[in-house]
C-alpha cells in the first residue's frame, strides 16, 4: 500500500495525558503514517521468469536522467523499484505501461537490471488480468485478428506492391532466393511507410538483388506487442512465420523494421528458427558504390537512430554510411546520438499508447526528438523504422515546425540521389 | 653476539602467519599466547566461516595451528603473557608470566599481533537494548548459534521470522569514540545474512545501513549474491530504537532513501558491533613503549607504503593490533613484518 499523502500530517504539538510532547514525539504517535511492507510487492514481480533482475537494483539513480519518459515525464527504473518498496502493485499501475524497452537504463545499469525482460514479464501478467489500456488492447486484438496491429486486411498485405511500380516477386512463385525480404506490417499498409517500402523495392531491383517477399503469406513479428506484453501471441506467430519460412530457400533474411530483426535475431532462435537475418540499412551499407547517384542532395540531415537497431542490436554505422555515400548529404548528428540516441516513443507497445501517454507526460517522445532535431539546423531527419516517419511527421506538425523540417526513410533518400 | 630468533606476541591468524613465515625462511620464531590454545579470536569466538569465501573457519585455523605445531623452526608458549621488555633490535630481553612462572625470552625483533576485541554494544549511545532483551544479538553471539546450525531465538528456542541487522554499532561514531569505520561488518552481516538465508529460509532478513562498504571482491562475492540470489533486504537508515512488545522486537528508525519512519517489528535484532584495540594490545603496546593512536591502537610510523614499522626500532606490529583488519590484511601485514623483522636482525648480526 503506497502511503497516502494525505494522511501524513505532523502536528506543531500534541498533548496526551495532560503531558505536552515535543514535535520529535508527536509524529510518532499517530499522525506520519509509520510504514513497513513486507515486501510482497516486489517479491510478486522478482519472482516472475525474466524479472528477477528488478530485485538486484542498489537504487544508484543512474537510469533515470537517460530514461526518455522521465525527459518528458516522471519516470525510471528506480523509480519504479523504490514503488515496489513502497507497496505499489506494479501489475495495476499506469507506472506499467509508460517503459518503451529503449534499453537506455540497461546501457547505464551497474547491476544490469533489465527492464526489456523484466517489463514484459510484468505486463504478461496484467494482460491475463485484462488490466491493460484500452487502446494497446486494440493492437493487441487487430494483431490477433487480422495479423497486424492495424487492423487491415490481411488479403490486403501485399497490396503496397502494386502501387511500387517495381517488380517485387512473391517467394510462393519463386520458391527460392537469396534474400527473403520479411517486409512487416507498417511498411506493407501504412501510407509513408508503403513509400519506403516502394523506394527500397527499387534500389534492391537496381542493385540485381535476388529477393522475395512473403505477400500474404507473411505475419506480424510481433515483437512489440511481446514487449508490451502478448507473449501467446507472439509465439503464435511466431511458430506460424516460422512454417512459413521453412517452405522457402534463402540465404539471408532482409527486414525492413528493427523490431522484426530484434524478433528474428534473438526470440526465433527459441522456437526452432535460426536464420541470417539482417536490417535493410546493414546489407544496402557496402553496395552502396555499386548504385548510380545521378543527383547530389545539398541536404542537411540529421539522423535519428532507432532504439531496436542501434542499442538493441549493435548497428550505429550502417546507416551513417549510407548517408556519407549520398553526394552532397551533410550529416549533423544530434546530442543525443547513437548509444545514447533518445526513443520515439513508438517501442514496447508505446506505439499504441499515444493517448494513453498524453496523460503522463508533457509532451511525446517524439516532439521531444523532432525539436532537437530542428535545433540542429537540418532540414532533414532521416529514419530507417517504420514506426518512426509516421511519428515524427505527426510530431513535426504538433510543435509548429511544418517547414522547418522533412521526415524521410533513408531509403527514399537514396531514390531521391539515383534520380 | 645479537639474537636473530623473532618474537611474535599473540597466536591468532596474524601471529601463526608470521611464526610459519619466519620458520620458512629458516629462522626461528618463538610464539606467545596468554590462551591456552592457538587460534585468536577467529577460535576464541567460535566463528563459523570466513568471509569472504565462506571457509568453514574451525578448518582453516587448523590448517594454520600445523604449520606451525611440531614445527622444529617454531617454539610455542601458551599461556603466556608479556609482562615486561627491554633492550633493542638484536637484543631484546622480554620478562613473562608463562602458566605462573616468570621466564625471560631473548629475540633480536619483536612482532606483535595481539589483535582487537568486539565492541560491546552495552556502551552504544543508541542503546539497542543488548543487555535487556534476550534476542538482541551481536554478530559475535550470531556467529556461534551459526557455527552450531542452530539459528533460533534465544528467547523461546523458536526459529525466527524476521532478523534485522544493525549495522556501524559502536563504529564510526563520534560521541563512542569510535570514529573509524570497522571495516568487515558490513561484509560479515552480508555473510550471516546469507547463512541465515539459508539455514531458515522463511526467514525474511533486513540489513539497515549507513553505508555498505564492502570493497573489492567483497562486493561481488558477498554483497550482490546477498541482495540477488538470498533476497536480503538493504534497507537505508538506522534504527535507533529497539522496543519489547510482547514477543517481538519493535524496531524504530527512519529509512532515508525511501523518506519514511519505519516500525518494525523483529524476531531477533543483531548488531553489527565494531573492531577495538584488544586489552593485550594495549598493555603490549605500553610494555614496548610503541605509540598507539587515538583510538589505542598501534600506531605505525610508516604511512601507506609501511605498515608494520612502530616508533620503537625492531618492533614491528601486523593485523588488527594496527586498527581494523579483515582476514586478508591480517595475512599479508604478517608477511610484511616477517620481512621486516627478518631484515632488522640481519642488519645488526651482518653489517653491511
Amino acid at each position: 500500500m503506497p502511503i497516502d499523502k494525505k494522511q501524513i500530517i505532523e502536528k506543531e504539538s500534541a498533548v496526551v495525558d495532560g503531558i505536552e510532547l515535543s514535535a520529535d514525539w508527536n509524529r510518532m504517535f499517530e499522525q506520519r503514517v509509520v510504514h513497513y511492507e513486507d515486501n510482497d510487492a516486489l517479491d510478486k514481480v522478482r519472482d516472475l521468469d525474466g524479472a528477477e533482475s528488478i530485485g538486484w537494483c542498489y537504487q544508484c539513480g543512474q537510469c533515470v536522467p537517460v530514461c526518455p519518459v522521465d525527459a518528458v515525464g516522471e519516470y525510471g527504473p528506480f523509480r519504479t523499484y523504490k514503488d515496489l518498496l513502497m507497496g505499489v502493485d506494479l501489475f495495476k499501475s499506469d507506472e506499467l505501461w509508460k517503459c518503451t524497452t529503449c534499453m537506455q537504463c540497461l546501457r547505464v545499469c551497474p547491476k544490469a537490471v533489465d527492464m526489456v525482460q523484466i517489463m514484459p514479464a510484468v505486463r504478461e501478467e496484467a494482460v491475463m488480468e485484462g488490466d491493460v489500456p484500452e487502446e494497446l488492447q486494440e493492437a493487441f486484438e487487430n494483431t490477433f485478428e487480422y495479423g497486424n496491429p492495424l487492423g487491415e486486411s490481411q488479403r490486403k498485405r501485399a497490396d503496397w506492391i502494386q502501387e511500387t511500380g517495381s517488380e517485387v516477386p512473391l517467394m510462393k512463385d519463386k520458391k527460392e532466393a537469396d534474400l527473403l525480404w520479411f517486409v512487416e506490417c507498417y511498411p506493407s499498409y501504412h501510407a509513408r511507410g508503403k513509400e519506403a517500402s516502394a523506394a527500397l523495392a527499387k534500389i534492391l531491383n537496381t542493385l540485381g538483388s535476388d529477393f522475395g517477399v512473403l505477400g500474404t503469406e507473411e505475419k506480424c513479428s510481433c515483437d512489440s506487442q511481446r514487449l508490451a506484453g502478448e507473449v501467446g501471441l507472439f509465439e503464435e506467430f511466431a511458430e506460424e512465420n516460422i512454417k512459413t519460412f521453412s517452405k522457402y530457400k534463402f540465404k539471408q533474411m532482409l527486414v525492413t523494421d528493427p523490431h522484426a530483426l530484434n524478433a528474428i535475431r534473438k526470440k526465433y532462435p527459441e522456437y526452432g528458427g535460426e536464420y541470417d537475418v539482417i536490417h535493410y540499412t546493414t546489407y544496402l551499407a557496402p553496395l552502396m558504390e555499386k548504385l548510380e547517384m545521378k543527383n547530389t542532395l545539398n541536404y542537411k540531415v540529421t539522423f535519428h537512430d532507432p532504439c531496436y537497431l542501434g542499442r538493441h542490436n549493435g548497428e550505429y554505422e550502417a546507416p551513417r554510411s549510407i548517408l556519407r555515400a549520398i553526394p552532397g548529404v551533410e550529416l549533423i548528428e544530434m546530442g543525443r546520438c547513437k548509444e545514447q540516441s533518445y526513443c520515439c516513443g513508438g517501442g514496447g507497445g508505446g506505439m499504441w499508447l499515444d493517448g494513453f501517454m498524453a496523460d503522463h507526460v508533457s509532451e511525446r517522445l517524439s516532439e521531444n526528438r523532432v525539436k532537437e532535431a530542428v535545433e540542429t539546423g537540418a532540414d532533414l531527419l532521416v529514419v530507417c523504422c517504420p514506426y518512426e516517419v509516421s511519428r515524427f511527421e505527426d510530431a513535426v506538425k504538433s510543435t509548429g515546425n511544418e517547414g522547418k523540417l522533412l521526415v524521410k526513410d533513408i531509403a527514399e533518400l537514396i531514390v531521391e540521389a539515383m534520380g | 653476539m645479537a639474537n636473530e630468533n623473532i618474537l611474535v606476541i599473540g597466536g591468532g591468524p596474524t601471529g601463526l602467519e608470521a611464526a610459519k613465515g619466519i620458520a620458512d625462511l629458516g629462522y626461528k620464531a618463538i610464539l606467545v599466547e596468554k590462551r591456552e590454545r592457538l587460534g585468536g579470536t577467529p577460535d576464541a569466538s567460535g566463528y563459523a566461516a570466513l568471509t569472504p569465501d565462506m571457509r568453514d573457519a574451525g578448518e582453516a585455523m587448523d590448517e594454520m595451528r600445523a604449520a606451525v605445531e611440531n614445527n622444529p623452526n617454531v617454539e610455542i608458549m601458551l599461556n603466556t603473557e608479556v609482562t615486561g621488555a627491554e633492550g633493542e633490535t638484536g637484543n631484546f630481553k622480554v620478562k613473562a608470566k608463562s602458566a605462573g612462572n616468570e621466564v625471560e625470552i631473548e629475540a633480536g625483533a619483536v612482532i606483535i599481533a595481539t589483535g582487537f576485541t568486539h565492541f560491546d554494544p552495552g556502551r552504544e549511545t543508541q542503546k539497542y537494548g543488548y543487555y535487556e532483551h534476550d534476542d538482541v544479538l551481536t554478530l559475535v553471539d550470531a556467529e556461534k548459534m551459526l557455527k552450531e546450525g542452530n539459528f533460533v531465538r534465544p528467547s523461546n528456542g523458536e526459529k525466527p521470522k524476521r532478523v534485522a541487522f544493525i549495522q556501524c554499532v559502536g563504529s564510526r561514531d563520534r560521541q563512542i569514540g569510535n570514529e573509524y569505520c570497522s571495516k568487515v561488518c558490513c561484509g560479515i552481516s552480508s555473510k550471516q545474512a546469507i547463512e541465515v538465508r539459508e539455514m531458515v529460509p522463511d526467514c525474511k532478513v533486513f540489513i539497515f545501513y549507513i553505508d555498505m562498504r564492502m570493497y573489492g571482491y567483497w562486493e561481488n562475492e558477498i554483497y550482490w549474491p546477498a541482495q540477488e540470489k538470498h533476497k536480503v533486504n538493504y534497507i537505508k537508515g538506522m534504527a535507533t530504537e529497539i522496543i519489547k512488545k510482547g514477543d517481538h522486537l519493535i524496531v524504530k528508525g527512519e529509512d532515508t532513501t525511501m523518506r519514511r519512519p519505519m516500525e518494525v517489528p523483529m524476531d531477533m535484532v543483531i548488531l553489527a558491533v565494531g573492531m577495538e584495540p584488544s586489552a593485550g594490545t594495549r598493555q603490549v603496546a605500553d610494555i614496548f613503549g610503541v605509540k598507539k593512536n587515538q583510538y589505542n591502537f598501534i600506531e605505525t610510523i610508516g604511512g601507506a607504503l609501511n605498515t608494520v614499522s612502530t616508533n620503537v626500532e625492531g618492533v614491528f606490529a601486523a593485523g588488527a593490533c594496527t586498527g581494523p583488519s579483515d582476514l586478508e590484511d591480517c595475512i599479508s601485514a604478517a608477511g610484511s613484518a616477517v620481512m621486516k623483522s627478518i631484515a632488522a636482525v640481519r642488519r645488526v648480526a651482518v653489517p653491511a
